[in-house]
């Protein structure tokens, strides 16, 4: 097809009614629609940005979103699923909610029935708890403390990394032993001191630092590593007081069955087991209340999931915001390329010629921005992920949802002016200014 | 080469039909330079596009070059400017944001000449009319003389039968309008038909045979 530099006139004068128009290939095309892009480094860079702006907010939020459901699940699930939490009080008193452990009317004496009676429980370890402060030397902290008995570890699947948990002598003795863990280690001592053997004072009395657990993890409001630990029988004697006429009053009773499936069969049992030991006729009358992680994470779940869809819907909109923005700029840029476009045609361009030039530059920008958008998003997400401490995961949906509508945005925003710009009359483009 | 019987042109402009070309009669040889003169509102202009095959003629028939244009479709119009006319505006008309060189080269990507060629071909053409030395300046980098005369550089470097200048002197000066007249009787010379349109004594005398049109006719 292509002419030589000797055709001439008198060569090309017989030429065929057939033979109409050149067919540019689609890389020259291309080469046309960059070197466009890139005489006008501004409009191509505004239009980008509202692509880039669309996708990497779509990828980044989701992803973001994805990140911070999946820790908060992983670390409900480090709570264990499998265990089951009795709380003291009822549900609902006279209509009125109670807050959980508000009334203490569950006892040690419960759990270690619970242990002695239930035939699938395997683990049951009670606990009473009060925020306090905590002073070594010259720090002074707040900090939540545990009395716990020795099933702790095993019910909440923590466990000392240094030292040891308390013995039974310990907790028969109400000997003064804590167990501290990590958050307050770090609070508390400096790096170069070795907490082990060192004594802390907790509402004026002296404790021995005897073991330091190992991190579950600081999840905002839910650090589990904020904490220390002393016997049950020290924290009810000599913090909190006993205080009811049934024997140690608890906050809540960790009760673990085999695995997850056996949840339903523990609780059927713990609910009868209490229920005969408070003389409780009616399940209506219950003075406790029985809560299930597994129950919270599905929950949560749902929560969450719906937490990210409405993200991600926003994030759906600054990517129409954004396909607005280059439907506007192509629009514009036609209006203003008007004389271009007429040039371009007195010099033999066909509508064709001109419609893909046009909806190759918008195929460009919206390819090109999507890239970098990807690249943006997932960059976001990282520096999110480490900086607010969440697992870094990148949402391989909405990178392919983020870009396949960024490419079809472009388009569409890119057809219809194109097809404007390519149906304009080469006389009408010239004469405008 | 230009062989025009009985054309007529007809707009619509609002409510009222106007007649533009009454039916216009005109021969042009190969190698001619010819001018086409008349007022503001002659139809000179509509002529021109006709010529130019950037508008269709009503009624009438239209060759160039032996070829019945009269019928053909939009494509092929556009081959036709592509390969057989070169356009010379008053406004020269060049992109703003692409160089000489790139400004001489848009024609022939059109006609699919192999890129190393087109660059070969639009050096040698941009040397012909004396900027070999301004190849990679824009247009706003050059005066108007010589915008014109990378616009006549553009308007040759697809070989075209028929170069077609509508007033190419109207927005230069005095002396660089001299040399674009040189250099068109410099392509004549070289064997080019030159259609000029003008509405300018002066510069329209400088073509071999004045045409002029009035009212939508051929004034004899």
């Amino acid at each position: 097809m292509a002419l030589s530099i000797d055709d001439d006139a008198s060569t090309d004068y017989k030429f065929s009614p057939q033979k109409t128009s050149h067919q540019i290939s689609k890389l020259e095309v291309v080469e046309m629609a960059i070197e466009a892009l890139w005489s006008n480094k501004l409009r191509s860079g505004l239009t980008m940005l509202g692509v880039i702006i669309g996708i990497g907010s779509v990828i980044s939020l989701t992803s973001i979103g994805q990140g911070i459901q999946k820790s908060t699940e992983d670390s409900i699930r480090a709570l264990g699923t499998d265990v089951l939490q009795v709380m003291a009080g009822s549900a609902e008193s006279g209509g009125i909610s109670q807050g959980q452990g508000s009334i203490t009317t569950l006892t040690w004496e419960d759990a270690q029935a619970i242990a002695a009676q239930s035939p699938s429980a395997t683990v049951v370890s009670a606990y009473l708890q009060r925020n306090t402060q905590v002073v070594y030397g010259e720090n002074n902290i707040s900090t939540t403390v545990y009395g716990t008995d020795l099933s702790h570890p095993d019910a909440r699947n923590t466990f000392p990394a240094q030292g040891r948990f308390f013995t039974q002598e310990e907790l028969d003795t109400s000997a003064s032993v804590v167990v501290i863990a990590p958050t307050v280690q770090e609070n508390l001592f400096s790096a170069n001191v070795d907490p082990l053997g060192q004594k802390i004072r907790i509402q004026g009395e002296i404790y021995d630092i005897i073991g330091i657990m190992e991190s579950k993890g600081a999840q905002g409001p839910l650090d589990r590593d904020d904490a220390v630990y002393i016997p049950l029988t020290t924290m009810s004697a000599r913090i909190i007081g006993n205080n009811s006429l049934m024997g140690v009053s608890v906050n809540g009773i960790y009760v673990k069955g085999q695995d997850e499936s056996q949840l339903e069969t523990v609780k059927f049992q713990v609910e009868n087991i209490l229920r005969l030991r408070h003389n409780i006729a009616s399940p209506e009358d219950d003075d406790f209340r029985i809560t299930n992680q597994a129950d919270i994470l599905e929950t949560l779940s749902t929560v969450l999931g719906l937490l990210t869809t409405l993200i991600v819907a926003i994030a759906g909109i600054s990517l129409v915001v954004g396909g607005i923005g280059i439907a506007n700029i192509m629009l514009v840029s036609v209006v203003e390329r008007t004389r271009e476009i007429g040039i371009r045609k007195a010099l033999g361009a066909t509508d064709r010629d001109v419609l893909s030039q046009f909806l190759t530059e918008s195929v460009i920008i919206s390819v090109i921005g999507g890239g970098i958008g990807i690249v943006t998003g997932v960059g976001i997400t990282f520096i999110a992920a480490i900086a607010f401490n969440f697992p870094f995961v990148v949402s391989n949906s909405a990178v392919i949802i983020g870009f396949v509508l960024s490419s079809a945005t472009g388009l569409v925003a890119g057809v219809i002016p194109a097809r404007n710009a390519s149906k304009l009359d080469p006389i009408v483009a010239l004469r405008s200014d | 080469m230009i062989k025009m019987e009985n054309i007529t042109k007809r707009y619509q402009l609002g409510d009222s039909n106007v007649l533009i070309l009454k039916g216009i009669d005109l021969e042009i040889g190969s190698g001619e330079y010819v001018s086409i003169m008349g007022m503001s509102g002659s139809g000179k202009s509509t002529l021109m596009n006709i010529i130019g095959c950037l508008d269709r003629p009503t009624s009438g028939i239209y060759h160039l070059d032996g070829r019945d244009l009269t019928t053909l479709e939009k494509d092929q119009l556009a081959y036709i400017r592509n390969q057989k006319i070169g356009f010379v505006f008053q406004q020269f008309n060049l992109l703003p944001r692409a160089t000489a060189l790139e400004n001489v080269m848009l024609p022939m990507i059109y006609a699919g000449v192999p890129k190393a060629e087109r660059r070969h071909r639009a050096e040698v053409a941009l040397t012909q009319v004396g900027l070999s030395d301004r190849l990679a300046n824009r247009p706003s980098q050059l005066s108007g003389g010589q915008q014109q005369r990378v616009a006549i550089a553009r308007a040759l470097v697809n070989q075209p039968t028929l170069l077609l200048a509508d007033e190419p002197t109207g927005a230069l000066d005095i002396r660089t309008s001299e040399e674009v007249m040189t250099l068109f009787h410099d392509l004549n010379q070289q064997n080019i038909t030159i259609v000029l349109i003008t509405h300018e004594t002066a510069v329209a005398a400088q073509a071999q045979r004045q045409v002029r049109i009035q009212d939508g006719l051929v004034m004899h």
